[in-house]
């Protein structure tokens, strides 16, 4: 049944847009028909209706508003905004004393600049649709509300509002703006050579054709892809069934000193991960006790993170991902399996289901079920797991066949050393531009065949 | 007869298999910490004379060295950089996401739809992919080489994971706020006086959380706090070499210790913020 309304989803969507924006057009009509001069005194300057109905702090708020917005569109806003579109005109030339563009200072001012103009349109609409609301009330025959009502009001009906500003401006400045920044980047010739004091300009889709058409960077973007796809499967799953295993065993009835037995993976849990990495790094070293006892056995020392050892390296980044987070897959297991109920069990050993059986039809389509988004959340860790190769094989840059990455890098670490080491910016931002893309195909592939993500409401 | 004894038998193989397992992996999990916990104890300070997993000879002079001899590595200060950090970025993360969460799963505002698959969107980036721009912002607002640009990114950061806050506040009935709206408390008041006292598992699993990110993270330390003497302990352990190991181990033990009793003192809210987050998603 599902099925139907998911394949008429966008169109009923469009529709119901289309619904809303006459809805609004139709609101919006019937206030300029119907609002008064002072609905009109605030469209043109904000707050001055308010003022014309005694809200005299608010509206000197929203002129405040209105003129602090002013002062920065003359100072900064406006040469932001289209600084974004020419990302800078005049070269630096320090013989002619030229100060120049900065090319990438003035794409992030410029972002800055569009986040500012959305925050002030959004108060601009709070002030007209405020000014009309008040207008309306006092047609009604009550009287305006007061500046301490106001203030009452954010903190009970609209105390969302309230709360939710603080939050809202930081993820703009410190998210999006960002991601907005790299996905920018990503059409440009921002790096290498072109770097500030010399001027960026538009490309494009030329970074992604450098990396998928045939050249140097395309056979190390698909050997690492294939790689990081095979890793993040098989981290997830050694990890997933591993916590699941431990669980289970630590939930049978013969084991006694359960909290004995819990404190191990606990403590593995409880370590910062950079120490963990670290020290596994150390004990495979060249000279580590694992190869001082290969020697002493008259054996010769393997270079297990070395630059020419591929598996071995890898193998090792797999036990270390799971020696971090195997225990967190334990404890969530456990907290679910308390969740399971008994009886079904119960039935099970009548009818004479033995151990393998009730895991296999019952334990595992439970515990699956009800922990798909953390699996989704864990695979999408692992495609993007940045600390185990960055920390274990440090001492080697790159590999031969590759371009600026060694052979157990993910694209992570590529990106990594593209854009923080060595400066490739655009390409790097074209990387993550195609890792997002893989990441949320994955999950909107698992969101719509797994149940338990639109089944938000049933819970409650 | 016969049947019961090869039951038996097989009770006690399975008894016998399942603690062979565990002490398995009581060892793969435990032997690398004491092998850090005891090389921190090392007399000797390089990997290359450690050998292999126990040293020969024991003394506290790591430690000490730690603390005093901080010409090169100033410990002490990374410390108090770190705790200063990791506690000014628990408190402000932690309010701006359970704040953020109760919102979420309280109000039913018009927006709330969109917010909601705007984070989700916005958490399949790669977190890396920031990297460069958050440096060129700090960069503008002259926050390089300042604990406070840490804390401000952290902090701004912590409310895109309220997912699983907002899962513990869905599990509280919201008859419970009704009844107290309909005896005249404003939104505020129910969430100070009703729902903050009942949500004492999911604070603590907050906090906790917010607390070891920074408090583990290295790459932007690393990348905003170019001075040594503004380091986290993170990344001034990254610097040290094999010949250091000792003081490495020392150093790990150190920092790694007060997050570990924390941990322990707090595992089951953990389990129950955990579980709370992935069962109502």
């Amino acid at each position: 049944m599902a099925d139907i309304g998911y394949k008429s989803a966008p169109r009923e969507w469009l529709e119901h847009l289309a619904k809303k924006l006459k809805e609004k057009w139709d609101a919006f009509c019937a206030m300029l028909r119907h609002g008064n001069i002072r609905v009109a005194c605030s469209m043109l300057l904000m707050g001055t209706g308010q003022m014309m109905y005694r809200q005299w702090v608010k509206g000197a708020l929203y002129l405040l508003v209105q003129a602090g917005f002013i002062v920065y569109l003359v100072m900064a806003g406006a040469r932001d905004f289209f600084g974004l579109f020419t990302l800078g005109s005049v070269e630096a030339n320090p013989w002619y004393g030229i100060e120049g563009d900065n090319s990438v200072i003035m794409l992030i001012t410029g972002i800055l600049s569009i986040i500012v103009m959305v925050i002030y349109v959004s108060l601009y609409v709070a002030n007209v649709r405020g000014i009309y609301a008040t207008q309306l009330r006092v047609e009604a025959g009550k009287k305006p509300t007061t500046f301490r009502q106001d203030v009452a009001q954010m903190f009970d009906r609209k105390f969302y509002r309230t709360v939710l500003f603080l939050p809202v401006i930081g993820v703009c400045i410190f998210n999006v703006l960002p991601i907005v920044f790299m996905i920018l980047i990503a059409f440009t010739n921002y790096g290498g050579d072109i770097v500030p004091p010399k001027l960026v300009d538009w490309v494009g889709f030329e970074n992604f054709g450098k990396l998928v058409a045939v050249g140097e960077y395309t056979t190390t973007f698909f050997k690492i892809l294939g790689w990081n796809i095979l890793w993040a499967v098989a981290s997830t799953a050694i990890n997933y069934f591993g916590g699941l295993a431990l669980a289970l065993l630590l939930n049978k009835k013969c084991v006694k000193g359960k909290v004995f037995w819990r404190f191990f993976p606990i403590l593995a849990y409880a370590i910062p991960g950079f120490i963990t990495m670290l020290g596994f790094k150390y004990m495979f070293a060249n000279g580590g006790p694992i190869n001082y006892y290969i020697t002493q056995g008259g054996g010769e020392a393997i270079f297990f993170l070395g630059a020419n050892s591929t598996w071995p390296a890898r193998l090792i980044g797999l036990m270390v991902n799971a020696w971090i987070s195997i225990p967190s897959s334990m404890l969530l297991a456990t907290g679910i399996l308390s969740n399971a109920s008994k009886d079904q069990y119960e039935a099970a050993k009548i009818d004479g289901a033995n151990a393998f059986q009730q895991f296999w039809y019952l334990t595992l389509p439970f515990v699956v079920f009800a922990t798909m988004p953390v699996i989704l959340s864990q695979f999408i860790g692992n495609f993007n797991n940045f600390g185990v190769f960055y920390f274990l094989r440090s001492d080697v840059s790159t590999s031969a066949g590759y371009v600026l990455a060694n052979d157990t890098d993910l694209l992570i670490n590529w990106l990594y050393k593209m854009s923080i080491d060595n400066n490739y910016y655009s390409i790097g931002a074209a990387i993550s531009l195609i890792i997002f893309i893989i990441t949320s195909v994955i999950s909107l592939v698992v969101y719509v065949f797994s149940p338990s993500y639109r089944q938000e409401e049933t819970y409650r | 007869m016969k049947k019961s004894k090869s039951i038996k038998v097989s009770r006690t193989a399975d008894v016998v298999i399942t603690y062979a397992i565990l002490i398995a992996v009581a060892i793969f999990f435990f032997f690398p910490c004491l092998w850090l916990i005891l090389s921190s104890f090392s007399d000797s300070g390089s990997l290359y004379t450690l050998n292999g997993f126990f040293p020969e000879a024991f003394s506290f002079q790591n430690y000490i060295d730690l603390f005093t001899d901080t010409q090169m590595y100033n410990y002490p200060e990374w410390f108090g950089n770190t705790l200063f950090v990791a506690v000014m970025s628990c408190i402000f993360g932690t309010l701006l996401t359970i704040l953020t969460a109760y919102c979420m799963s309280r109000f039913k505002f018009k927006s709330r739809k969109a917010l909601m698959k705007t984070t989700l969107v916005l958490g399949m980036f790669p977190s890396f992919m920031a990297m460069t721009a958050v440096f060129l912002l700090m960069t503008q607002f002259n926050f390089i080489n300042n604990h406070w640009g840490l804390i401000l990114i952290y902090s701004a950061q912590a409310p895109m994971g309220y997912m699983v806050q907002k899962g513990f506040f869905d599990t509280i009935p919201s008859s419970i706020d009704e009844a107290a709206r309909l005896d005249g408390a404003t939104n505020f008041q129910v969430f100070l006086k009703i729902i903050l006292p009942l949500s004492k598992p999911i604070l603590v699993y907050t906090a906790l959380t917010s607390f070891t990110w920074p408090w583990s993270d290295f790459i932007l330390p690393q990348l905003l706090l170019p001075t040594m003497d503004n380091w986290t302990v993170a990344v001034g352990l990254m610097y040290l070499d094999e010949t250091e190991f000792a003081r490495f181990a020392a150093g790990s033990i150190f920092i790694g210790v007060p997050i570990v009793i924390l941990y322990f003192c707090l595992v089951k809210y953990m389990v129950n913020g955990m579980s709370a987050g992935a069962v109502k998603e």
